[in-house]
């Protein structure tokens, strides 16, 4: 993963064969190398779960954190470096139940920074227990008589919370989640984009097959509007014999860099360090 | 040393930080030195606080309990505090706001009635400047001449406009007036003289200016007593500076925010108390696996849990030091007083910097509350040393974050500012950052970090020495106890015997140094505001000494000399 040419993806992975990340990394090298970027000018921030380890598996620069405390790190690498494209990486099991409160408040920062979660509706790498978005009465491990509560709906909360760009999009159509990721990274401010990933191990439910009969491409849909919101959240609840994939929703407003004006016109990280300033604030507390 | 106290008391909410900023910053400038704390609830309005100011005339870094002046803002300081006034001592209250009882208690030729509202309205003036004329009662007791006290609120209220400014002096005058024509020209303290400028300060000024000094340029926090202050300071004054000051939805979004802007480049820091330094402790461990410098302010307050979240102890040094799961390289340090805040806080991100890690910063209330006065600070003492990094053509292709190298301390390289690829993770990693299971890497990768342990103990920050060179008695703490063991010690010498003080501003790896202080014949005794003995048992792991004896304060008041003397054997409070 060293070179610096194009973004590659590698062979060797920890993944179970057929597990729909392999999708996703392929999808978002795919993405990347038609957006013309470097590795060297990406990052990727993930925290923990299979989804986690992608960042590992395709060139770039690497911040692999913790369970659920994706966004928060990513946001402090963007507000620290703006000049570096910064992609966020977590499952919904890091980034909705563990990371939930930093979702929120990511997406009301309005950080620069594009959010792919890898929705399997399942915990993988603890061996599938369930997730905040696990089906209703699904048997699982911990949930021996069935999942009793809601399921989280990340893109009805993310567009409640006036997200920038809401989308979703499906693992097993390449072009489609190349197409949605290379947009949300285009776009200004925080991107969502949630992936359905069928996991072939632990969930017999929500498979490949599952989702082929029943996802269909909002973005091709005459008349869509993705800048009515109301629209936007009424679709969002859809799930069921049809489960719209695409852009649901994008506005532009000001980023959390644009709050900081001038402080931010330079990357402080390419800002001279000014000890200066503090000769003139101690003369605040001198006297005599 | 000739020293002044004076205790103004009232609710929260009544001003009395008011007063005592107008004072203490006009004592200065009249010359004297000064300690000043401050004690309050946890609540906006009611209740009982007070800000407490010690006028001397020679350098001091602690309180006493005996009042020269105390200065009533409400009913609640009469009953409770006027035991305090030493003989001799002076009493101003607001006649308007006793009860009967409290009247009684006043009835003494030591008790000056001053009705600071009504002073104010009297002269047509807004109620709110009662503060100027309590000020100014307290002032006749000080000085000859309100000439001073004048300037001061000039300064203090001058971005108010004009209006304000000869408001507030016409009811300092006013309440000056009443107060001289009762003592009339009764010999005062001799005035002392401080050559040359000074800072008067409190520790939550001097470790953001330590901050900004060391050149942060991020810092991530969430509101929380007593450290609040720092992030209020850095949102406040970072602008000018191009600081960003982001305040996070938990102390877990704080830490992570932080880390994430340090492993991107730039100086970070996250300021908190106990309960939100829990929050982060995982993340610490992030920073310690990965190399991540951070630089936490933990100012400490009364546990478990919430609580007294006002007031002072220290509590979590053993918590600092633990810090989190797992074995990786740290560094605690702990301030005596505002001076060392200000140095310490710079020295801290060159320590985090330097060996990759996480260093704690810890404060707690009563060092983040309590003004003092000091010499200017001298920046040129300030250097920074951002440790290895390398950018451009040394950090090609062949970059690895991790490289193994004797003393642990791989070069780093901020992301995009290479054709190097830079990869860290939480997960235990190859030299390459990616994820491995293998135990021969495991086991390198461990000695490759902790070796970088051994390189901060050996550059530990030694023991702050005080008194007797040979002493047969000595107080060893850490922290903001430095002022209160240094004045004991002070007066020990003077009673004649060989007293030692020994600070500790580095806490963690403690200093191989203090081995030898450890192994003196004299009398040990450990100073600390904690129930357990903490720094008692982080001395005893290490060097397998333990003391004579230990001075231990928890009721979340601030040591001070009184304190630590009545607790040493032949004194008042010995063996209780």
């Amino acid at each position: 993963m060293a070179g610096n040419q194009g973004f590659v993806v590698s062979r060797e992975t920890a993944w179970c064969p057929g597990c729909g990340n392999f999708g996703i990394v392929r999808a978002l090298a795919k993405a990347l190398n038609e957006l013309g970027l470097k590795p060297s000018e990406v990052l990727y921030v993930s925290g923990i779960g299979q989804a986690g380890k992608l960042p590992h598996y395709i060139s770039g620069n690497v911040l692999n954190t913790l369970h659920g405390r994706t966004l928060p790190t990513a946001t402090g690498a963007k507000l620290a470096n703006g000049d570096l494209t910064v992609i966020a990486i977590g499952g919904d099991g890091d980034g909705y139940a563990e990371g939930g409160n930093h979702f929120l408040h990511a997406i009301r920062k309005n950080v620069n920074i594009t959010y792919i979660v890898h929705d399997n509706q399942v915990f993988g790498l603890t061996k599938g227990q369930a997730s905040p978005r696990s089906d209703q009465g699904m048997v699982t491990a911990t949930t021996p008589t069935g999942v009793y509560n809601e399921p989280f709906n990340p893109l009805a909360t993310a567009i409640t919370l006036n997200a920038g760009f809401v989308a979703r999009s499906y693992a097993g159509d390449q072009e489609h989640l190349a197409r949605t990721l290379q947009a949300a990274i285009q776009h200004e401010g925080f991107a969502l984009v949630d992936v359905l990933q069928p996991c072939v191990t632990f969930n017999r439910i929500n498979t490949y097959q599952y989702f082929r009969e029943r996802v269909y491409d909002l973005d091709q849909e005459e008349g869509y509007d993705r800048t009515d919101r109301q629209a936007a959240w009424a679709r969002s609840w859809e799930w069921g014999e049809r489960i719209p994939i695409g852009i649901f929703y994008q506005i532009q407003r000001p980023t959390l860099a644009d709050n900081y004006g001038e402080i931010l016109t330079t990357p402080l990280v390419k800002q001279e360090l000014s000890p200066g300033i503090v000769e003139e604030l101690l003369r605040e507390f001198q006297i005599g | 040393m000739q020293t002044l106290n004076i205790k103004i008391g009232g609710q929260a909410g009544q001003g009395l930080v008011s007063v005592g900023t107008i004072l203490l910053r006009a004592a200065t400038k009249e010359g004297w030195h000064l300690f000043a704390h401050q004690d309050y609830e946890s609540r906006i309005r009611g209740g009982h606080n007070f800000f407490q100011i010690r006028l001397a005339d020679g350098p001091v870094a602690s309180w006493e309990n005996d009042i020269d002046v105390l200065v009533a803002l409400d009913e609640t300081t009469i009953t409770r505090e006027l035991e305090e006034v030493r003989p001799g001592g002076v009493v101003i209250y607001d006649p308007d706001v006793l009860g009967s009882e409290a009247k009684k208690l006043v009835e003494q030729p030591n008790c000056i009635g001053l009705p600071f509202a009504r002073v104010a309205e009297e002269l047509g003036q807004p109620k709110i400047m009662a503060n100027a004329a309590a000020a100014g009662a307290v002032w006749a007791l000080l000085s000859e001449e309100i000439t001073v006290l004048h300037e001061t609120l000039a300064l203090l209220f001058g971005d108010k406009g004009d209006k304000i400014v000869s408001g507030n002096q016409q009811v300092a005058s006013a309440g000056f007036q009443r107060v001289r024509n009762i003592v009339g020209a009764k010999p005062r303290p001799e005035k002392p003289r401080y050559p040359g400028p000074r800072l008067v300060l409190k520790g939550n000024d001097a470790l953001p200016l330590g901050a900004l000094a060391a050149g942060v340029k991020f810092m991530s926090a969430y509101p929380m007593t007593p450290s609040t202050g720092v992030t209020e300071f850095i949102a406040q004054y970072g602008a000018e500076a191009k600081v960003v000051m982001e305040q996070a939805e938990d102390e877990i979004s704080a830490i992570n925010m932080t880390i994430g802007a340090s492993f991107a480049g730039v100086r970070a820091m996250t300021a908190t108390s106990g309960g939100g330094f829990a929050l982060m402790t995982e993340a610490l461990s992030l920073a310690g696996s990965a190399e991540i410098p951070v630089v936490v302010v933990n100012a400490m307050r009364p546990g478990p849990s919430t609580g007294l979240p006002t007031r002072t102890e220290q509590g979590d040094l053993r918590y600092a030091v633990a810090m989190s799961f797992g074995d990786f390289p740290r560094a605690v340090l702990a301030p005596g007083d505002v001076e060392e805040a200000f140095y310490l806080m710079a020295h801290a991100f060159n320590l985090a910097e330097e060996y990759q890690m996480p260093v704690v910063v810890l404060s707690d209330q009563h060092l983040a509350d309590s003004y003092v006065t000091v010499p200017p600070f001298d920046l040129s003492r300030i250097e920074i040393r951002r440790g290895r990094v390398v950018s451009g053509a040394k950090a090609g292709p062949d970059y690895l974050r991790y490289r193994y190298i004797k003393d642990g301390i791989s070069q780093r390289l901020y992301p995009g500012f290479g054709e190097g690829l830079v990869v860290s993770a939480g997960d235990e990693h190859g030299e390459d950052g990616h994820l491995i299971e293998d135990a021969e890497t495991r086991r390198k990768m461990m000695e490759k970090r902790m070796a970088k342990q051994r390189l901060v103990e050996e550059n530990a920050l030694g023991p702050v020495l005080c008194g007797a060179e040979d002493p047969e008695i000595m107080l060893i703490g850490f922290g903001s106890t430095k002022g209160a063991i240094a004045e004991a010690v002070e007066i020990l010498n003077s009673r004649g015997l060989r007293a030692q003080g020994v600070h500790l501003p580095q806490v963690f790896p403690l200093p191989k140094s203090l081995e030898q202080f450890l192994q003196q014949p004299a009398q040990k005794f450990i100073v600390e505001s904690n129930y357990s003995g903490q720094l008692e048992d982080l001395i005893a792991a290490r060097f397998a000494v333990r003391p004579t004896g230990s001075i231990r304060r928890y009721d979340g008041r601030p040591m001070n000399a009184k304190y630590i003397l009545d607790r040493l054997p032949g004194g008042e409070c010995h063996g209780r």
